[in-house]
């Protein structure tokens, strides 16, 4: 954690850890606008498990970018730790996926001439307190698939190499965009146990993207999305253990 | 820190290893011109500053018929002459032993002790002069070991009629000399001509010469230098009663003008040549590095997301890039290096330096290296610039698709109608990529220039023999007399066994002048239906000579503003000194020395004679046998002052340009290839790479892999040969500035474009764009489909 968000976090204590207020995206293609967000008003408490549903094109990856400091909104602010992400610069930005995200893209994302641990290495190497790369390869149970190359493996381990890539640097926040989504009945549940421990021991807040609404059971909190808006939110009294998820 | 990105450039670099050898090649041969051409240039500035001052190189010469010493003093008194020394020089014939035909050579006097001398000798072997002898002479350095000559060794001058036996007590060079040339050639030949040093005291007694002098050389004042051409003026105005031949300042001499020239076209070429090379580099490298960055679009986006940041994602492409240039950097460096000893090695041979050494220049290597480096920033910078912009989430999104609407062209349709399918998809595609077929087009622009400009060159050369040797200069031997005589002298010659034919000339040294304008220039008298020397026209139509007024070559008449029908007036470096009118009849065309030609009986009567020859110039019988004896014959030959052999001399000169050429042609070739191989690969690899999918798609519809060769093959015949078409008119360009900057009074290359240069550069351009496409084809032959359908970039 950089001192400067570290400050900023004392000084708000209390505050949640990211708050988007009355955002809104458009994007401009061409002559056309395409408005895909509108007025998301939404916190995101420090240490909390979140879920977002919604259906295909609601906005659910386009959010999770906005968190994650990969792009800027058209209208409205996100606070992280009180800061505004909305306004920082370029290196501000960096600095912040840097330090304090993990992202688990929806396409893996992996570099494809890197192996899987060097896919991991090129996250850690400027992490400021990674965790080992073969200690989370194992945790992904890809331990023995350390030195394969993306076009080696399947779609579910690329997935999996991609959450351990996230889950190495040790960030405070983690978002998963579908983390589970090419993933069988089995190794989805081991991801989600992953996730739900960081969540709970490490106390590391997560946000998950899913449109499998059981998956959402295991969550604290459930945002509904639809057309760029939020229809609903429902806190979840009794989070599920992953292992009695019903596929 | 990032290790792991490094892996993954090694991993990148080995991939597309081919390609970046390429381009490592181009960057290669630029920074191996310039690091050849500049340490080459370094090297022999150097050796020519250092020669100058060590034998105190004068900074002019004035030949006169003979000025009595005590005259000179007047010299030293005008402004700007800081020093000057009188010399006695003649031509001579040199009879060696065992060489039938009579050699030349020219004979300078010397202090008989050794003192400070203006262009004084260095010793090679032997000493100076002793006092045991009057007779000693040294020997230039190039002829004695030519011919074997020692010192201890006794040799023979015919110097004024008197076959002199000399006793030689050395042998040396002197930076007057640095490239030596007989008269009416090019390129030394050590074998023919020589410089015979002789005692001033011997050379007084020989020519008659006591108490005078016939050439002074001279150095300006430094502060002074430049206001030499008034000095010069008045020292030419001071001396004119003694009959002034020529006053040549250093820049006009002819050594130091062939040196300085070759060193100045050195410079010239080291700037312009690497810049070519490096330009073709940076442009290539800029689509190869565009196309990688655009194809790691995501990855880029990926890194960011992850938190590097512009300067590591951007250091990561520039290493890709600085990898070639680090490799072209070093190669070309050492490969320079070579090869500035190489030329050195030649220029060893053509001048005569006391230490010619080549040398490292380790700041030409810096620079080299330098250039090299901002060349590979440059084409990568701009490559991945565009794409670091992106924002992550952005960039993670595939591109949107370029765009597919009709070309320009297509609007044409009457035009377009006139296309096959596949030539139209060639088309679009030009059109659509147009950076990267804009590289193309620049690439075999300045590779088809290249051949061009070095096509011309050699054409240039070939027309230039041609002109100047087969068609308007044609004797076999030429004898130079001593003064004007008459008619029989002609006759005499005419006598001697294995003459077949014999014309005679006259030459009058003298001024021109016309308005402001003043030349020291010689007429040649002719014999109106001469055969041994014919005036030409450009364009190769005979001249022929007026009954009265002068032809002019060219460049005279534009030195001294005439054209036919003006008058011009001429005083002759005669006794009296009578300022004659004389009309320009005609130009004519002439690549070396500034000729002017006259009728022989015109000639003569103007200088008040009825028929007067100083020279004759001889057709021979071709068989050796009675070729020794009219050498024989020749030797002894009263009122001879030099014999030249042209037969020989253009036998050496032909000799020694097509060995050249032949060599320059091979690396001009070979430099050129490297540019068209080079970019047509990069440019049909990037594209092949950019259509992977399409390719499979197509085969699995069915297509052939020929057919598919075919679609690039179009396509870099369309870049390449219209780059190759642009690629003409700059290399002429290139070559007429090349000729406009060289010409001088002594040589000026013609310049010639044929049909058969443009079909050359052409056929060349299109052999190479043959030989990358083979190398893309067999990509596509070896290319695994199910894999490239799959991958997702
Ligand atoms: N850069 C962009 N330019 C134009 N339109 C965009 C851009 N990014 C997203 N969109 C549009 O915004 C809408 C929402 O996209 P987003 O990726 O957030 O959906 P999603 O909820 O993640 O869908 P899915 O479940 O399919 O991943 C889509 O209609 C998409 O086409
Ligand atoms: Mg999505």
């Amino acid at each position: 954690m950089t001192d400067e968000f570290a400050a900023a976090s004392a000084a708000k204590n209390g505050q949640p850890l990211l708050r988007m207020d009355g955002v809104g995206r458009t994007f401009q293609m061409g002559e056309v606008a395409v408005v895909v967000l509108t007025n998301i008003t939404l916190d995101i408490r420090r240490g909390e498990f979140l879920a977002l549903v919604g259906p295909s094109g609601s906005g659910k990856t386009t959010i999770l970018n906005l968190i994650g400091g990969m792009d800027r909104p058209s209208v409205g602010s996100v606070l992280y730790k009180g800061r505004n992400l909305a306004d920082a610069s370029d290196r501000e930005l960096t600095r912040y996926r840097r330090e304090e995200v993990g992202f688990v893209f929806q396409f893996y994302n992996l570099v494809p001439n890197l192996t899987a641990r060097e896919n991991i290495l090129v996250s850690t190497e400027i992490a400021s307190a990674p965790r080992d790369a073969d200690e989370v390869l194992r945790l992904v149970g890809l331990e023995d698939r350390a030195e394969h190359f993306p076009a080696q493996l399947s779609g579910g381990e690329q997935q999996r190499v991609s959450i351990a890539r996230a889950v190495a640097k040790n960030p405070e926040l983690l978002l998963c965009d579908e983390p589970t989504g090419a993933l069988d009945f089995k190794t989805g549940k081991r991801v989600l146990r992953l996730l739900v421990d960081l969540n709970r021991q490490l106390g590391k807040t997560v946000v998950v993207i899913t449109h499998n609404a059981a998956l959402a059971e295991v969550a604290d909190r459930v945002v509904h999305l639809r057309s760029g808006e939020i229809s609903s939110m429902e806190e979840n009294q009794n989070p599920v253990a992953p292992e009695e998820v019903v596929w | 820190m990032v290790r792991a990105l490094n892996r993954k450039l090694a991993r990148e670099i080995c991939r597309s290893k081919g390609l970046l050898l390429a381009i490592t090649s181009i960057i290669a041969v630029g920074v191996m011109c310039y690091v050849a051409m500049q340490s080459a240039y370094l090297n022999l500035s150097a050796a020519k500053t250092r020669y100058y001052r060590m034998c105190r190189m004068a900074d002019f010469w004035v030949d006169v018929k003979k000025v009595p010493l005590a005259e000179l003093e007047a010299l030293g008194r005008i402004r700007g002459v800081a020093e000057y020394q009188p010399r006695i020089t003649f031509p001579a014939t040199v009879d060696l032993e065992n060489v039938p035909e009579p050699l030349n050579g020219q004979v300078i006097s010397l202090p008989d002790r050794r003192e400070p001398t203006l262009n004084d000798i260095l010793l090679r072997q032997g000493g100076y002069f002793t006092d045991r002898r009057e007779n000693e002479v040294i020997v230039n350095d190039a002829f004695a070991r030519a011919r074997n000559i020692y010192p201890g060794q006794w040799i023979h001058l015919l110097l004024n009629d008197r076959r002199q036996e000399l006793f030689v007590v050395g042998t040396a060079i002197s930076s007057e000399f640095t490239y030596l040339l007989g008269p009416g050639t090019l390129v030394p030949d050590p074998e023919t001509y020589g410089v015979f040093y002789v005692k001033r005291t011997f050379a007084e007694d020989v020519f008659d010469f006591d108490g005078a002098a016939n050439q002074v050389v001279g150095r300006l004042s430094p502060e002074l230098a430049g206001e030499s051409n008034d000095t010069l003026r008045s020292a030419e105005t001071l001396l004119e009663p003694y009959g002034v031949f020529s006053v040549t300042p250093l820049r006009l001499q002819a050594s130091n003008q062939f040196l300085s020239n070759e060193i100045e076209g050195l410079g010239a070429i080291a700037a312009v040549v690497p810049t070519i090379f490096l330009a073709v580099a940076a442009v290539v490298l800029n689509v190869l590095i565009t196309r990688l960055a655009r194809q790691q679009r995501v990855v880029i986006g990926t890194l960011k997301a992850l938190g590097y940041t512009n300067g590591q994602v951007f250091a990561h492409f520039l290493k890709f890039g600085l990898s070639v240039g680090v490799a072209g950097g070093v190669l070309g460096a050492l490969l320079g290096y070579t090869a500035s000893a190489g030329m050195t090695q030649v220029y060893q041979h053509f001048f005569q330096f006391p230490d010619l050494r080549s040398q490292l220049h380790w700041n030409t290597f810096a620079l080299g290296m330098a250039v090299s480096l901002v060349c590979a920033i440059a084409g990568s910078l701009h490559g991945a610039w565009s794409m670091l912009q992106l924002q992550p989430a952005e960039a993670m999104r595939p591109e949107p698709p370029a765009r597919g609407g009709a070309i320009l062209l297509e609007r044409l349709t009457l035009v377009w109608k006139l296309f096959s399918s596949g030539w139209r998809l060639a088309l679009r595609s030009v059109f659509r990529h147009r950076v990267r077929s804009a590289a193309a087009v620049f690439a075999a622009m300045m590779g088809a220039a290249l051949l061009v400009t070095g096509f011309m060159m050699v054409q240039s050369q070939d027309y230039f023999l041609d002109f100047q040797f087969y068609r308007t200069m044609r004797s076999d031997i030429d004898l130079v007399l001593k003064g004007s005589q008459g008619r029989e002298a002609l006759d005499e010659v005419r006598q001697l066994p294995g003459v077949d034919h014999a014309e005679p000339q006259l030459m009058v040294a003298g001024t021109f002048e016309h308005g402001p304008f003043r030349r020291k220039e010689a007429i040649i008298g002719l014999l109106p239906d001469a055969r041994l020397t014919i005036p030409h026209d450009a364009e190769g139509r005979r001249i022929p000579l007026p009954r009265s007024g002068l032809v002019l070559s060219r460049r005279m008449a534009e030195i001294l503003h005439v054209r036919p029908g003006d008058q011009v007036s001429f005083t002759p470096v005669q006794e009296e000194r009578r300022t004659l009118e004389a009309t320009v009849a005609q130009i004519a065309d002439s690549y070396m020395g500034l000729t002017i030609y006259a009728d022989i009986h015109y000639l003569s009567r103007l200088m008040g004679e009825e028929f007067a020859v100083s020279g004759v110039q001889l057709q021979t019988d071709p068989r050796p046998d009675v070729l020794r004896r009219l050498n024989h014959e020749l030797k002894q030959l009263p009122g001879v002052e030099a014999i030249s052999d042209r037969q020989r001399l253009v036998e050496n000169l032909t000799k020694t340009l097509l060995q050249n050429q032949f060599v320059f042609i091979g690396v001009l070739v070979i430099f050129a290839g490297v540019i068209f191989f080079g970019s047509v690969v990069n440019s049909s690899m990037v594209n092949l790479a950019e259509r992977q999918r399409e390719v499979a798609t197509f085969r699995a519809l069915g297509y052939s892999k020929w057919s598919i060769g075919a679609m690039f093959l179009r396509e870099s015949l369309l870049t390449n040969m219209t780059g190759a078409v642009l690629g003409l008119p700059i290399g002429y360009g290139l070559m007429w500035l090349t000729a406009t900057a060289y010409a001088n009074d002594l040589v000026r290359l013609p310049v010639i474009a044929t049909p058969a240069i443009w079909g050359w550069a052409l056929g060349w351009a299109v052999v190479f764009a043959l030989l990358a496409h083979a190398v893309v084809q067999w990509r596509i032959n070896t290319m695994n489909y199910l894999e490239a359908l799959k991958v997702k970039e």
